[in-house]
């Protein structure tokens, strides 16, 4: 407040040198505390590193036999028995199941994720809003309850049975959320300016998103994509309820049975045989490579389409 | 700014960690188009979509209700029969059962977790730490299939062959974990969840963190602050609706979770709840169950469980968006 220390109030100087004092008097105390907690931080990074490369360790000594050989892509699974533990097979079903699964579930979720994210992003009128909130629920709702949901409609209702559209439509709708909060805000993100100059000049509300918001977007979009995919290549449960799992043959049709990678591992895990157990790592290990190469794909592209704009 | 969603595990954690910007109103007075009616057309297929999705689940559980009432909520056994005598299917210790293993969960990756994302952001050098970062991310995009296999292939062996019986031999060991030892158990199920959500917990944590404006660390600081004053009074102060919302995310993925425990917390339906007693969790018992209720009364009961882990969610999902409202107000203000 005063221009200078000597013009001080005598009260001021009181309260300050108290509080000096204090602070000294504490220093030694909060000191330690501060010292202790710093190493409590850095055990806690210790705590949390060491599960973690237990498992990929695990999964890299254990599955990499398996990855690295070809058989194991192009066999059919086969129930090993008493005698000889050592013929498992490979994962081709599986493998082209995963794929059929995948692809069907892009195929109506992605368009259907990203329209729902524009209009979003576009309107702030009440129906928006309640889908926000819906969208917001779905993104957290456990997965489990979309394999209800293919049982109860694609299984029975309309009586297709355990097929791969029932694996396919419980994943997408499990994608559909989270495509569309990835859109939207992406959508968001383009600055305003943008869309006002497309509009300034002329163009239609719908040419200017067409042709210049959601050109500016697709970055944050694809990334979602990719992000949603990755996510539901993993998912087991839904997959479980419904796709009724074929070992025998390879299916890709929708109205077939089908298998998947996630339902393989689940099934080798919960075997009698150790042989199939440990099998489960190697889909577990190609599993998760393929699931780094998506999202590490979608970052460094992202990052260089970022760069080149700039 | 334009690139957060790279950033970010799952699009929800935006919906906590950042407000949306301001949205675009279509100009009054302008036509609709068929790109407008387009969209209004894919959201409406939204709306029919998720209406059926809960009236599904609704549906189909109803002759459970009817057939069990209340018994479904407060029942503690779990006997499917037959047809010559009447089944019981109460869902009691499914719920206690998930509602412990993801407390565990919470607990123990809330306080690792915390800790974690303070020393990636303040005390890992700052080559280490985009390194760090990118690593977590790619950790929190692994499936959960994968850290169930681990708990049941290395951990549960490891416990019931050398952590369990350490554990028995010490003294009174016998009486305070008077429970078979086989290596799974409620507690197990806790502890593998607990690492599987940490990636995601510790992702969103310390992009928050990251987010707190230097100044005022760099003010904290000036004042004579320590590190952990300033971590505890400005830091964490600042950050609390984004790790909030980081707290809900993860506990979201615990309570929800299938596989992973329903490889490792044993699948047993009872009413001991001692953590290192086996049990099970509403949505790996409906995985588990599911082979062989087919076609049996069984089916609508699992849907009942179905429907119970649905109000969890939803109750969730409303409590934590009330609270980051209230909070967003109270930092506004």
């Amino acid at each position: 407040m005063s221009a200078s220390p000597d013009l001080l109030d005598p009260v001021d100087t009181l309260i300050r040198d108290h509080l000096r004092e204090r602070a000294q008097a504490t220093l030694k105390r909060r000191q330690f505390v501060s010292g202790l907690m710093t190493f409590l931080c850095w055990t806690a990074i210790a705590i949390a590193a060491v599960p973690l490369i237990m498992i990929l360790f695990e999964l890299f000594k254990k599955g990499l036999p398996y990855v690295t050989s070809w058989a194991f892509y192009t066999q059919l699974p086969q129930q090993p028995t008493l005698f000889d533990q050592s013929h498992l097979g490979g994962i081709s079903n599986s493998l082209i199941g995963s794929l059929a699964i995948i692809g069907y579930s892009c195929l109506v979720a992605v368009p259907l994720g990203i329209g729902i994210g524009i209009y979003m992003a576009e309107n702030d009128t009440k129906p928006a809003q309640i889908m926000r909130t819906v969208i917001a629920t779905m993104v957290g709702a456990p997965s489990i309850l979309m394999g209800l949901f293919a049982f109860g409609f694609i299984v029975e209702q309309l009586h297709v049975g355990f097929s791969i559209l029932a694996g396919s439509f419980a994943l997408g709708v499990m994608m559909l959320p989270v495509l569309a909060s990835a859109t939207e805000l992406a959508v968001r993100n383009v600055p305003p300016t943008l869309r006002e100059a497309g509009l300034a000049l002329g163009a239609k509300p719908s040419t200017t998103s067409l042709k210049i918001v959601l050109p500016a977007a697709i970055t944050g979009i694809v990334t979602g994509c990719i992000l949603a995919i990755s996510r539901a290549v993993g998912e087991t449960a839904p997959v479980l309820l419904v796709i009724g799992g074929t070992v025998s043959a390879i299916t890709y049709l929708p109205s077939q049975p089908g298998n998947a990678l996630p339902y393989q591992i689940y099934q080798d895990v919960i075997s009698n045989y150790d042989s199939q157990k440990n099998q489960s790592w190697g889909i577990a290990l190609f599993l998760v490579i393929v699931i780094f190469i998506l999202s590490l794909s979608a970052r460094i592209w992202a990052a260089r389409k970022q760069k080149v704009r700039r | 700014m334009a690139d957060t969603s790279t950033k970010s595990v799952t699009a929800s954690a935006e919906h906590y960690a950042t407000t949306l910007p301001e949205g675009r109103n279509r100009p009054s007075g302008s036509v609709r188009g068929p790109y407008e009616w387009t969209l209004i057309a894919l959201s409406v297929i939204f709306g029919l979509v998720s209406f059926w999705f809960v009236g599904t689940i609704l549906f189909k559980s109803i002759p459970a209700f009817k057939q069990q009432g209340f018994y479904l909520l407060v029942g503690n056994a779990w006997n499917p029969t037959d047809g010559t005598t009447p089944s019981q299917y109460g869902a009691l210790s499914m719920i206690i059962g998930t509602v412990e293993t993801s407390l565990i969960a919470i607990v123990l990756a809330g306080v690792v977790g915390m800790g974690t994302s303070l020393a990636i952001n303040f005390l890992l050098p700052a080559r280490l730490r985009t390194f760090v970062a990118t690593i977590v991310e790619l950790l929190a995009a692994v499936p959960s299939v994968v850290y169930g296999i681990w708990g049941v292939l290395v951990l549960a062996p490891w416990v019931a062959s050398t952590f369990g019986p350490w554990l028995t031999a010490l003294p009174g060991g016998a009486t305070i974990f008077g429970v078979s030892l086989a290596g799974k158990s409620l507690l197990l199920a806790g502890i593998v969840l607990a690492v599987m959500i940490l990636p995601t917990f510790v992702a969103i944590s310390r992009e928050v963190i990251g987010a707190v404006p230097a100044e005022l660390i760099e003010a904290s600081l000036s004042l004579g602050a320590t590190r952990w004053q300033t971590l505890w009074r400005t830091v964490i102060p600042t950050s609390r609706i984004g790790l909030f919302g980081a707290t809900t995310l993860a506990l979201g993925r615990a309570f929800g979770e299938t596989i992973a425990v329903a490889l490792v917390a044993g699948g047993v339906v009872q009413m001991n709840f001692h953590p290192l007693a086996q049990g099970t969790s509403l949505a790996s018992f409906i995985a588990g169950q599911w082979g062989e209720a087919e076609g049996s009364d069984q089916v609508p009961a699992l849907y009942a469980l179905g429907v119970f882990l649905m109000l969890f969610s939803l109750a969730f999902s409303l409590i934590a968006n009330r609270l980051v409202a209230k909070q967003r107000k109270a930092a506004a203000l």
